[in-house]
């Protein structure tokens, strides 16, 4: 064989064992982290040998693993992977790093909608969906609006980054009026709802938000020799290799901004994940989309897991929402990474 | 030996709103073929390929490219004699068909050379790489000399070896026909005529047909490399032919606005263009203004 064609499998291959470790430790910290809280602190080996059977745990250990903790950890990975995948799709298709699944206005549609629903007790559902129902809404208002602006004539991906940020503007200055005629109680549930918390989750929903993660990470995959083409090359390089630029980012925009609609809807204002576990990614295994998806998913689910267990653990009983947590450890460390991989 | 036209452009028009850019073109391309496009800035080459690429949707006119199916084995065997237009084809087809050299790239995360080269593969791939699409990439790298750095970020590179790279993944893309905007315009002079001696072996390989067409600003290149030259003006061809018939002083004068003669080799059957002066002498008054500004500033 050509030694290039070898020196390109073998680098290939390296890249494939960085994100395998990865995936392993990812795995691990979870282990960890259904150990982890105020009751029933369980060791990562006792805790792995209850979760596959070896060991029957007591029925409290049982209700706590599965009922309490397994709800939120799997809604930590879900989430993660979703954000992260969903982050790394939009810088791809945008060909700007600095986009993140806030960048398009979903999440200030959101924060619109859950204000709606407390300070004006106005929601498409009632009872304790209220809020979550009316920041999907809003969310989804957001994503018709992009949907729109991808349907009109040659847009740039300029003009998607600029409507977003219109959107954010827009979305804000209606939220701060409703705040500032709002009763102090109301500005702190919103506060409360912002902040970005796994809590909220039961074993339902986090169960049901994992099925659209599980079809968009493949789907997102498949799309990596054009996510490719666009960042390297910009539109016109990538026609002459087969992409239809405008028609593929649409789509690309629209499942990335209904993904992150959901899990954000959910769980509150997450937006750290998004930006930087795909740089973090980067730094590992460069910015060949079929390595950097996977590997994106999977720093996704590692920033949420280790920002929240830490959360739960650091002044526990009091648990710091995830949302602060991640920007307040994660945001050094990704200062770190960046000055660090510039330096290379 | 009748040779296929592998692109037919007929009365091609394309403009933008207050602005005709192409006016009317003809033109054709054969295989085993490389046709240069000469003309002045906003002559309309760029606009002509992009076209012909489908970048850019003309106004009216046919592009048709003959014996596609043939060509991509998408046909059932009736269609492959007859010319097939771009609204026939999807984007994939096309790339199969033709690889760009754009005139700059707009790199906004970069990957290693070789997998920016491997992005020519992209049409042929479906999801993984095979070994036929590494032995082809790896081929293209060492004919182009590129070794050195295959495994360096592509935005690392200098502009004129990135230039080189998008020439590579334009050949590992083994399109029949080559549509490549100022190739060299980055290039030192070593790697100029490298380059176009390497499109040169590649389009005249008689066992795989192939056709080159390249907007370019050098008119000796063209002299040396072209078997036909298409002289652009203003959104029209003005001249079209070999170089020798083509690139008449007269033609030059007439699209260029400078002076020049035609300087015949000694040794081999080569001939290039001198070029002598502006015909317009804008250069001299502007440069009188110029101090007459610097003078009043110093006052």
């Amino acid at each position: 064989m050509n030694p290039l064609s070898e020196q390109h499998i073998l680098k290939s291959r390296n890249q494939i064992k960085s994100i395998v470790l990865l995936g392993i430790t990812t795995f691990v910290l979870a282990l960890f982290a259904m150990g982890q809280g105020p009751y029933e602190k369980l060791d990562i080996w006792t805790t792995a040998k209850m979760i596959f059977g070896f060991e029957t745990p007591t029925s409290t250990e049982h209700s706590i693993i599965w009922r309490i903790r397994f709800p939120r950890i799997l809604m930590a990975i879900v989430g993660g992977v979703a954000l992260a995948t969903a982050g790394a799709l939009m810088q791809g298709c945008l060909g700007n790093p600095l986009v993140s699944p806030l960048t398009l206005g979903v999440a200030s549609g959101a924060a619109l909608g859950a204000a709606v629903a407390i300070m004006l007790g106005l929601s498409v559902i009632g009872g304790p969906l209220a809020i979550i129902g009316n920041a999907f809404l809003f969310a989804l208002i957001v994503v018709f609006i992009i949907i729109q602006l991808g349907s009109t004539h040659s847009v740039s991906a300029e003009s998607y980054i600029l409507v977003g940020i219109a959107i954010t503007f827009i979305a804000g200055a209606i939220t701060s009026v409703l705040n500032y005629f709002a009763t102090d109680e109301q500005v702190s549930q919103l506060m409360h709802w912002s902040f970005g918390s796994l809590g909220r989750v039961d074993r339902d929903t986090a169960l049901f938000l994992t099925i659209p993660v599980v079809f968009l990470v493949p789907l997102a995959l498949k799309w990596s020799w054009d996510l490719n083409a666009l960042s390297v090359g910009g539109d016109e390089f990538a026609i002459s290799t087969g992409v239809n630029p405008a028609g593929f980012r649409k789509i690309v925009l629209v499942l990335s901004a209904l993904l992150t609609a959901l899990v954000i809807s959910f769980t509150g204002l997450i937006g750290f994940v998004g930006l930087a576990a795909p740089h973090m990614a980067r730094v590992i295994v460069g910015n060949d989309f079929r390595k950097l998806i996977p590997s994106s998913a999977i720093f996704g689910a590692f920033l949420m897991l280790f920002a929240d267990t830490l959360g739960r653990t650091l002044f526990a009983p009091i648990i710091i929402p995830v949302g602060v947590m991640l920007s307040v450890i994660g945001g050094p460390f990704f200062m770190y990474l960046l000055i660090r991989s510039k330096g290379r | 030996m009748v040779l296929a036209n592998i692109i037919t452009v007929k009365n091609l028009r394309f403009g933008y709103p207050k602005n005709e850019v192409l006016k009317g073109i003809d033109l054709t391309l054969h295989d085993n073929e490389l046709v240069c496009l000469l003309g002045v800035n906003g002559a309309g080459k760029s606009t002509l390929l992009k076209c012909i690429l489908g970048i850019l949707k003309h106004q009216s006119g046919t592009i048709s490219y003959g014996n596609v199916a043939q060509a991509i084995n998408v046909g059932d065997g009736n269609t492959s004699s007859e010319s097939i237009s771009s609204e026939d084809l999807d984007p994939m087809q096309m790339a199969r068909y033709m690889s760009y050299v754009p005139q700059s790239v707009k790199s906004s995360f970069s990957i290693d050379v070789y997998d920016t080269i491997m992005l020519g593969r992209r049409p042929y791939i479906g999801w993984s790489i095979s070994e036929l699409d590494r032995e082809i990439v790896s081929k293209t790298i060492e004919f182009l000399n590129l070794e050195d750095f295959a495994f360096r970020k592509f935005n690392q590179l200098s502009g004129g070896e990135r230039q080189r790279v998008i020439i590579g993944k334009a050949i590992a893309q083994s399109p029949r026909v080559f549509v490549l905007d100022e190739p060299t315009s980055d290039l030192d002079l070593k790697n100029q005529i490298q380059v176009m001696k390497k499109l040169k072996i590649l389009v005249s390989d008689e066992n795989s047909p192939k056709g080159a067409l390249v907007a370019i600003h050098d008119i000796n290149m063209a002299a040396r490399f072209a078997d036909r030259i298409l002289l652009m003006s203003d959104g029209e061809i003005i001249a079209v032919g070999a170089p020798r018939d083509v690139l008449t002083p007269e033609n030059i004068q007439k699209v260029f606005r400078v002076t020049s003669d035609v300087i015949e080799s000694q040794e081999d059957n080569r001939f290039w263009i001198h070029v002598k002066d502006e015909i317009d002498g804008e250069l001299d008054d502007k440069h009188v203004i110029w101090e007459h500004q610097n003078n009043e500033n110093e006052g």
